[in-house]
């Protein structure tokens, strides 16, 4: 669904992305993992349109991603979270997630949708994804004022939100502990079940293990390795980079 | 008792344009422009009602489209600069605005002798309130009429999908974009109700005060319309409301013993609540914004977005 062929990033003299092919397959949780500044995060700004590439080309589902901005990637279906998370902090944690589902019925389409909806509306959809992401009871709460496993939780809503397809996570275990990421693992898993991709770039490589269907390794902005779980873990390539000095140090 | 009545109108007056400044702030906007719309308001509304003989109900709504109009033109190029540079962007146009009223000489002839703009001695004869036998008492019913009408929209319109897709702009660009929100419209659309509003606002001041001229719309006109939702707060609707009473109510009126040492104690107000309470006086987002985007040193938010850290 998502291609990437070439996809090149520069900052200078530092080569952040450096001729990345991968392709992300529908239905599937990808994982995308690497030792730190290895161009993880780059490649998910890059395909939501908050850099450029230098060079390369990417598409989704046919679609040319470089001639769509930033706004219009979300509307064909690109929803992502931040590693530093960007929440509007100063609305409530309603309407962090009313803001991202509304735009997706706004204009002509979303007025005809409304006149025509059967039942489910916006809002009710609105609180399923709360109580989906156990927030329900937060509704009002300002999001600024949430614990931060909340507001990686809230975050996660607001993707899922927009009704995108295709959901880029960038570190959304970052700063939890064990049971908050258990309970993150259901939740990735229960929306590709609901039919969602996901790209999940992650750290915590147990998590990583357990849910992704594959995985693809970055180093230095070039792709080292990509296969499953497993072949990723005895690839040596990904042992003497990465894997080996992570492993011990987390384990 | 007519004091008091002349200050419930001004006071009236700079609420629709302390909401037309509320609108842009809240898709994180600081635009000193609003002097400059309510100037286009005040000029179209008196020509309309003097010069081309319309009722004042036809007139206000006009003024209020065309500055909605010059609004929305301003808005587009506005979308490529942000924080202090938007602020020097809008007074810049609001500057324009003023010296085009300055030069601005439109006379014709009517009925009762030479009437519309005459430059530098400004545009006076606007009397369709004397004229049609409006008294004070229905002036200032009139104008908070309008407020009232204002208030309710933004309240309604706040709460609604558009107002919130507003405060996610005025919140994180970045976050907004990436949830699909087209910042364009959203900014864009910001500037075109805030200068309705403000056109409005400048559209009923040229018939209260009957004679107006560039020297009504300086900077300092500018700078009031973004202190009160600045002061007020972005929370609610009625901190701009008691920021404008405070203002011109207490600071303006009742010490004008002080002459000109007003205008230090308005400055040294706004500091002061941007360093204690930079939320506003009935608490709000924006004001800490505000207080953050006015720095030279905060990064375009776009560009470096996405810049994450180990
Ligand atoms: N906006 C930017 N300006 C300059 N250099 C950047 C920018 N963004 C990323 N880089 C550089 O690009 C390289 C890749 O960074 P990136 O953030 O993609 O790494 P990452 O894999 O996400 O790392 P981490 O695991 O620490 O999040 C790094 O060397 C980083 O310093
Ligand atoms: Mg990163």
């Amino acid at each position: 669904m998502l291609e990437l062929r070439q996809l090149s990033r520069n900052f200078g003299g530092v080569k952040a992305l450096d001729q990345l092919d991968l392709s992300v397959h529908k239905g599937e949780i990808l994982g995308l993992i690497g030792p730190n500044g290895s161009g993880k995060s780059t490649t998910v700004n890059v395909i939501a349109g908050l850099y450029k590439p230098s060079s390369g080309s990417l598409t989704f589902n046919g679609i040319d991603l470089s001639q769509r901005s930033t706004h219009e990637r979300a509307a064909v279906g690109i929803a992502r979270t931040f590693q530093n998370i960007r929440l509007f902090a100063n609305l409530s944690v309603w309407q962090n997630v009313w803001a991202a589902h509304v735009v997706r019925d706004s204009g002509w389409t979303g007025l005809r949708k409304r006149w025509l909806a059967s039942g489910r509306t916006a809002r009710d959809e609105v609180q399923e994804l709360l109580a989906f992401s156990g927030l329900a009871g937060k509704a009002d709460v300002l999001a600024g004022n949430l614990a931060f496993g909340e507001q990686r939780r809230l975050e996660l809503a607001r993707a899922a939100a927009s009704g995108a397809e295709l959901l880029l996570l960038d570190e959304p275990a970052a700063g939890m502990n064990a049971e908050e990421i258990d309970e993150l693992d259901a939740r990735i898993r229960s929306l590709r079940d609901q039919g969602r991709t996901i790209l999940l770039i992650e750290h915590h490589m147990e998590l990583v293990m357990a849910v992704c269907d594959r995985i693809a390794v970055l180093n230095f902005g070039r792709k080292i390795a990509e296969g499953t779980p497993a072949q990723v873990q005895n690839d040596a390539a990904v042992r003497g980079a990465y894997l080996g000095a992570e492993a011990t140090a987390t384990t | 008792m007519d004091f008091y009545l002349g200050l419930a109108q001004v006071i009236g007056v700079h609420t629709l344009l302390g909401l037309s400044a509320w609108c842009l702030l809240h898709t994180g906007q600081v635009s000193l422009a609003q002097g400059g719309f309510f100037a286009i308001g005040a000029y179209a509304s008196g020509m309309l009602t003097t010069m081309a003989g319309w009722p004042l109900g036809v007139a206000l709504p006009a003024a209020a489209l065309i500055s909605a109009t010059v609004a929305v033109a301003v808005g587009f190029p506005a979308l490529r600069v942000k924080g202090l540079m938007l602020v020097v962007a809008t007074v810049a146009f609001a500057e324009i605005v003023r010296l085009v009223c300055f030069n601005l000489t439109w006379r014709v002839n009517t009925g009762s002798g030479p009437v519309g703009p005459d430059g530098s001695l400004g545009f006076g004869g606007i009397r369709y309130f004397p004229s049609n036998g409006w008294s004070s008492i229905e002036i200032l019913i009139l104008i908070w009429g309008l407020v009232a009408a204002v208030m309710l929209a933004l309240a309604w319109f706040d709460r609604s999908r558009i107002g919130t897709l507003w405060r996610a702009v005025g919140e994180d660009e970045v976050a907004a974009q990436s949830v699909g929100i087209n910042l364009t419209a959203a900014k864009v659309s910001a500037f075109g109700i805030g200068g309705a509003i403000a056109g409005l606002s400048g559209g009923i001041f040229a018939h209260q005060v009957t004679h107006i001229e560039h020297g009504n719309f300086t900077i300092l006109l500018a700078t009031f319309a973004i202190a009160y939702p600045i002061l007020g707060g972005l929370a609610s609707l009625w901190g701009t409301v008691l920021a404008v009473i405070f203002i011109q109510g207490f600071l303006i009126e009742g010490l004008r013993v002080l002459g000109d040492w007003r205008s230090l104690l308005f400055g040294a107000l706004i500091l002061l609540v941007m360093l204690l309470r930079p939320s506003g006086i009935i608490t709000s987002p924006i004001g800490r914004w505000f207080a953050r985007s006015i720095r030279f040193d905060r990064p375009a938010a776009p560009t470096t977005g996405g810049k994450t850290h180990a």
